[in-house]
């Protein structure tokens, strides 16, 4: 079974406004580092808020390990959304709070209101966030705010943010686009090798197509809405590039 | 010599620049004559200048106010403090208070928009139009003489202030602080305490420090309606013409405002 099917998915922002998925299926395995690109617009970002349900699907399936997503309630979304790590181009990371606090925020979906008021997470938590932070290289970091940091070390917080939930796939917005190429290498890497030491598949938009070949084993080419391509990376050639950035050249 | 093109420039700029001096005159002149004619209508014509009589009544007349009343001093001491506990928990009050009426009023976070939302903005508007003194009397009217009806009419009069700004601060924050943490299954408490609070935090203390100061000197008139604190001493000595004892206490409610101005930079100065 996939760790993870999306089945004819599809949506539209405004009600008179356009489709922008048009009916979308594919399946992640649990090995699976799946790159999906697709020139500007194509609706990698839509596609991948709508796993989460951060953007409501208008229709179709998102079954995660068996569990339609699409279909379940608030707490039931909730507890779903635990289970899916996610990773922003724009770090996101709570900025005014601490290294340590950002990544323990991960756990928010395992504690309640009163613990969370309070900032007291399990000791297993803590410890846990320690360790995800020395793997990522900011064990020293601890009490520094995350304003404090530079575009890498934050990328790396988020990821041991998405990490410490214990998810069952991750989901990865241009995690490169905001740093400078070393960086960026250095980022994939990273989420790379921990998601395959958790044993999570990952599902992650790539502008950055050179990239996006070094680390994936599966793509898969968005254009305006449809699905142009999917299949193993090593499949992948100029001529299947070209007719997915196709819309770019015209 | 200039070349001929821009010779040409020249004389246009410096035909536009003339225009502007003309309009600019025109403008000096009808704001002059707007003030001549309030002057004329508001006091030349409204006044009671029998009343008012020579300059040397005047004189004389502000001459009463002259020495301060002293002996009033060992009174003033329990008022000064009662407008000064007025003024903070009212700050208080309101802060606590502003609390919900920022988070119906932020159309990005309000729980329920077609009615939480308008609920919000009404609560700002009306805290925010009706003036103080006019919270005064209603509070008054509604439990009684003394120091509460003046916090819960410094507390009104403030909670639309905070909550304004508050709200305001709150439809600006980076929306991708809010996305992460959602993502990460946390519910909408969890979402405003670790994505909205830490963004508006210092937004939200400086304005509740400054209403503080602000509310020092709302505070301070609040017994004129019979809301505690200094202005009841106030409005007393008025009454008694004792106009020595109301010099002292102006002396007073000055130094209060005074502590409150000096206060507020300071506390600000700590937290931000
Ligand atoms: N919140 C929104 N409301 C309305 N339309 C939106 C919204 N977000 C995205 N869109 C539209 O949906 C389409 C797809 O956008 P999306 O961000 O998913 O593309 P993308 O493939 O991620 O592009 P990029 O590579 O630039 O990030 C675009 O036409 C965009 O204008
Ligand atoms: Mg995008």
């Amino acid at each position: 079974m996939a760790t993870l099917e999306v089945k004819d998915l599809r949506i539209r922002y405004n009600r008179s406004g356009p489709e922008i998925l048009k009916g979308l299926s594919f399946n992640v395995e649990q090995e699976d580092f799946f790159a999906i690109i697709g020139p500007s617009g194509a609706g990698k970002s839509t596609l991948i808020r709508c796993i989460n349900r951060l953007v409501e699907p208008n229709s179709g399936d998102v079954i995660l390990n068996g569990r339609n997503i699409t279909k379940v309630g608030r707490r039931g979304l909730r507890k779903a959304r635990r289970n899916m790590g996610m990773i922003f181009q724009e770090f996101n990371l709570v900025e005014r709070m601490s290294v340590m606090d950002n990544v323990l925020s991960g756990r928010l979906g395992y504690i309640g209101n009163f613990r969370s008021f309070l900032r007291f997470y399990p000791r297993a938590d803590i410890q846990r966030a320690l360790e995800l932070l020395d793997e990522v290289g900011l064990s020293d970091f601890v009490d520094k705010r995350a304003d404090e940091l530079s575009g890498g070390q934050r990328q790396r917080v988020g990821i041991a943010r998405a990490l410490i939930q214990q998810p069952q796939i991750l989901l990865v917005d241009e995690p490169t686009s905001s740093l400078d190429p070393k960086i960026a290498r250095e980022v994939m890497g990273m989420i790379k090798q921990m998601s395959e030491e958790a044993g999570v598949p990952v599902l992650c938009n790539i502008h950055d197509v050179q990239l996006a070949l070094e680390f994936s084993n599966k793509v898969i080419g968005l254009q305006d809405g449809f699905k142009k391509f999917e299949g193993p990376t090593k499949k992948v050639d100029k001529a299947t590039l070209d007719e997915i950035y196709a819309m770019e050249i015209l | 010599m200039m070349p001929s093109t821009l010779e040409h420039k020249l004389a246009k700029i410096l035909t536009k620049r003339k225009k502007y001096k003309a309009i600019r005159y025109g403008l000096y002149i009808f704001i002059f004559l707007l003030v001549l004619g309030s002057i004329q209508t508001t006091i030349i014509k409204d006044t009671d200048w029998e009343k008012i009589g020579t300059f040397g009544t005047v004189v004389k007349a502000l001459a009463r106010f002259f020495p301060p009343d002293f002996s009033l001093f060992p009174h003033l001491v329990k008022p000064t403090i009662e407008t000064f506990m007025i003024a903070c928990l009212g700050t208080f009050l309101a802060l606590v208070l502003a609390i919900p009426v920022s988070w119906f009023a932020a159309h990005n976070i309000t729980p329920y928009k077609s009615i939480t939302y308008p609920i919000g903005r009404a609560i700002m508007t009306l805290s925010r139009s009706v003036h103080e003194i006019v919270w005064g009397l209603i509070f008054v009217a509604a439990v009684g003489l003394g120091a509460f009806p003046g916090i819960l009419a410094v507390a009104m009069r403030s909670i639309g202030f905070i909550s304004k700004l508050t709200a305001e601060a709150i439809e600006d924050i980076n929306p991708g602080q809010m996305e992460a943490i959602r993502a990460t299954g946390a519910n909408g408490f969890q979402v405003i305490l670790y994505a909205v609070i830490p963004q508006i935090l210092p937004v939200f203390v400086g304005n509740t420090i400054f209403q503080w100061d602000i509310n020092i000197r709302r505070a301070t008139i609040m017994g004129l309606v019979g809301a505690g604190g200094l202005g009841l001493t106030f409005h007393r000595q008025l009454v008694m013409y004792n106009y020595g004892g109301v010099t002292t206490v102006i002396i007073a409610l000055l130094l209060l405002i005074a502590i409150g101005e000096v206060g507020s930079y300071y506390i600000r100065k700590a937290i931000i």
